[in-house]
């Protein structure tokens, strides 16, 4: 809509939002999810007319931020009404994803270390929603996922200290022992986190009975039960995006920034790398936390396996190969996660390989090891940079 | 006197120190590349471990022990120079974490293709030597013969780089390519081969680190049989210093015996959490080791 006067483009948006909105009351069967559809279909709308300005995006960054959150949020919540129950997990899954890896991608980003512990982070958060909701099973989930973040602030700081005299590959070799360890760790609190069989919920998260009453109407309803948590990851996962989008655009990112290409030039204007390198650990601790205590939510349970090495190298491989240091990237990175079993199944069933073979049950960390190995070599700007590369010399032209 | 040899201490001191040369062979292991190209090897265990399969499930169970050791030494060599070339040579003067990034996917790669090709069920090495303690006054004292054939290879091995690289021109070579390549250069010296021979080297100590740890009856060998090993490696080279061979020794012979007290005090769970104490504790007070002189990072 380059070149379009700011009063045609809210005609156009408004006629668009009037016509959305006829659509879904005429296409939708019942009044409730018709209201449902219209309310996102708006949302839609008003979003892409106010991104559509460059000029709006140029004087009011954090509300475009905000906008581009939205709409991602809205067009994602929209699709899981349509999508299968199987679908919208993996969605799920990888949507908490996403959020560990926005957090590894702003350490890498941001400060130029690399952490190979974000799978025992993504523990801590899991465990602390885990245990909490064990012995407290009232309280909120909002809460609930506030304490997990919390605790993997409080780990990411513990660790993190170190990491102010670190560089590189010790910090890397250090967070790889943390999550050798953290198996250990559980195991010395076995009364609390359950050893070895981890633990379950008391109870599912079900969606609070406003929200039921209000859209459970009709076939294709927005929001039920099973899509509840789903919705819910979706919003978390949005409101993450917006804070990490501010984060990277704000003073303290820029800072960071300057750290991982210079730390000299850093110190000189005055900026405190030990300051810069913790805080940059703890925002990728919490994060990777916040994701973590999602899968608990989803999974209804947690148990200590999932939260080992491999977990981590697997964040790595994702946040490098969707682009590393960059937020789409990260997003990225999350859908590859959320679909990569569903390809693999894919390829094992058209190879004709023995889907209980070894060949087959190791195709996932080949095939995710030699791409993290080739990316790195070959386009260590991942997915994320090539497309940007792409677009930018499309532009040029 | 024999009381004293199979009381309670100085079976942990014992016992420890047979952990202990095992992560003194990775902490050299990783010394030695750490030393000559700046990269920390996060496959050094996965590289160790096919050579392992290699020597040993290729040739089993026709050949005699010594003879896969041998295989597996070889192929120790060869994944070494081949990774040099491949993959760690495109990788020189790239920002830091490239080569953590890389090394890492390289590992799950050969973790991956190592469970594919010959599953992840563990599997026994016959050993020669027996795993079960000496009697003294039928009492048991903590050392069997396995033991002390791992200590006594240990020191075999350690002798034999230290050897190489402080009596040979070889040595002097290796040395010197790693310490200032340039000036190495313009002397004569062939800085690429020496980098390359750096890695073989260090491959083949891991390569007899991992023939060891996979004789161990409790380990066995599987793909993944070195990750814990490499931890506390790695928590050894760091705490001696990744600069310092003799440092990396001696940590680790030192975390072998203080992690056996901490397991036979307090809990085993404790180990590997009190070895990342130490880490954490001496990273922060001596970041480049304990064993290094204190050097500061050229700009």
């Amino acid at each position: 809509m380059r070149g379009v006067r700011s009063n045609q483009r809210v005609v156009a948006g408004t006629a668009l939002g009037v016509a959305a909105v006829l659509a879904s009351i005429l296409g939708v069967g019942t009044a409730r999810a018709a209201t449902a559809f219209s309310i996102a279909s708006v949302v839609l709308v008003a979003c892409a007319t106010v991104l559509s300005s460059s000029e709006f995006r140029r004087n009011h960054p954090v509300a475009a931020r905000a906008a581009i959150s939205l709409l991602a949020v809205d067009v994602s919540i929209v699709l899981t009404a349509f999508f299968s129950a199987t679908v919208d997990d993996n969605l799920a899954i990888g949507a908490a994803m996403s959020i560990v890896l926005l957090g590894l991608s702003f350490l890498t980003g941001s400060s130029g270390q690399i952490s190979l512990g974000n799978g025992a982070f993504m523990g801590v958060g899991a465990f602390t929603v885990a245990v909490w909701a064990n012995h407290h099973p009232t309280t909120p989930i909002a809460v609930v996922l506030i304490l997990a973040v919390v605790a993997g602030a409080l780990v990411g700081l513990l660790l993190g200290l170190p990491a102010t005299r670190l560089r590189g590959p010790y910090l890397a070799g250090m967070t790889l022992a943390f999550s050798v360890a953290f198996g250990a760790v559980l195991n010395l609190f076995g009364t609390w986190t359950g050893g070895d069989s981890g633990l379950q919920l008391p109870t599912a998260v079900n969606a609070p009975a406003w929200v039921l009453h209000f859209f459970k109407a009709g076939t294709s309803s927005l929001t039920t039960n099973s899509v509840w948590l789903v919705d819910i990851t979706i919003v978390t996962a949005g409101i993450a995006l917006f804070f990490m989008a501010n984060l990277f655009a704000s003073r303290t990112g820029r800072a960071m920034r300057l750290v991982r290409d210079n730390d000299v030039a850093a110190e000189l204007v005055g900026i405190s790398l030990p300051r810069a390198r913790v805080i940059a650990f703890i925002v990728s601790a919490s994060y990777a936390a916040l994701g973590g205590g999602l899968w608990t939510l989803i999974n209804n349970a947690v148990t200590p396996s999932t939260y080992g090495f491999a977990l981590s190298v697997t964040i790595l491989s994702l946040v490098v190969i969707g682009g590393i240091g960059t937020i789409p990237g990260a997003l990225i990175g999350g859908l590859i996660y959320a679909f990569a079993a569903n390809v693999i199944a894919w390829f094992t069933a058209h190879t004709g390989l023995n889907p209980q073979g070894n060949v087959a049950s190791q195709l996932n960390g080949i095939i995710f090891g030699g791409l993290l190995v080739l990316t790195i070599l070959f386009a260590p700007t991942g997915i994320a940079g090539f497309v940007r590369r792409r677009f930018a010399a499309w532009r040029a032209r | 006197m024999s009381s004293f040899l199979t009381s309670r201490n100085v079976a942990d001191v014992l016992g420890g120190i047979t952990n202990g040369v095992i992560y003194s062979l990775v902490a050299l292991s990783l010394v030695l590349v750490w030393r000559s190209t700046r990269i920390l090897n996060f496959a050094q265990g996965a590289m160790a471990m096919i050579a392992t399969y290699i020597g040993f499930a290729v040739l089993a169970p026709t050949t005699s022990y010594w003879i896969s050791m041998a295989v597996a030494i070889l192929s120790g060599l060869v994944i070494g120079g081949a990774t040099e070339r491949v993959i760690v040579r495109v990788l020189y003067g790239k920002p830091e974490i490239n080569p953590v990034v890389a090394m890492v996917g390289f590992l799950l790669v050969l973790e991956s293709v190592a469970a594919a090709i010959w599953s992840t069920a563990s599997r026994g090495l016959a050993t020669p030597f027996s795993m079960v303690d000496w009697q003294l006054n039928h009492k048991p004292v903590a050392m069997s013969p396995f033991a002390l054939y791992e200590i006594i290879t240990a020191v075999v091995v350690m002798s034999v780089i230290a050897g190489l690289f402080q009596f040979t021109k070889l040595g002097l070579r290796l040395r010197a390519a790693a310490l200032a390549p340039e000036v190495s250069r313009l002397l004569g010296v062939r800085v690429g081969r020496m980098l390359t021979l750096g890695w073989m080297l260090s491959s083949a100590v891991g390569a007899v680190t991992a023939v060891l740890v996979a004789s161990n009856y409790f380990t066995g060998l599987t793909p993944t049989a070195m990750d814990g090993v490499f931890a506390f490696g790695f928590i050894a080279a760091a705490i001696g210093g990744l600069d310092s061979p003799v440092g990396a020794l001696l940590s680790g012979i030192a975390l072998g015996v203080i992690l056996q007290f901490v397991g036979d005090y307090l809990n085993s769970n404790a180990i590997i959490l009190v070895a990342l104490g130490m880490l954490i504790v001496s990273l922060m007070v001596r970041p480049n080791g304990v064993f290094t002189r204190s050097a500061q990072r050229r700009v």
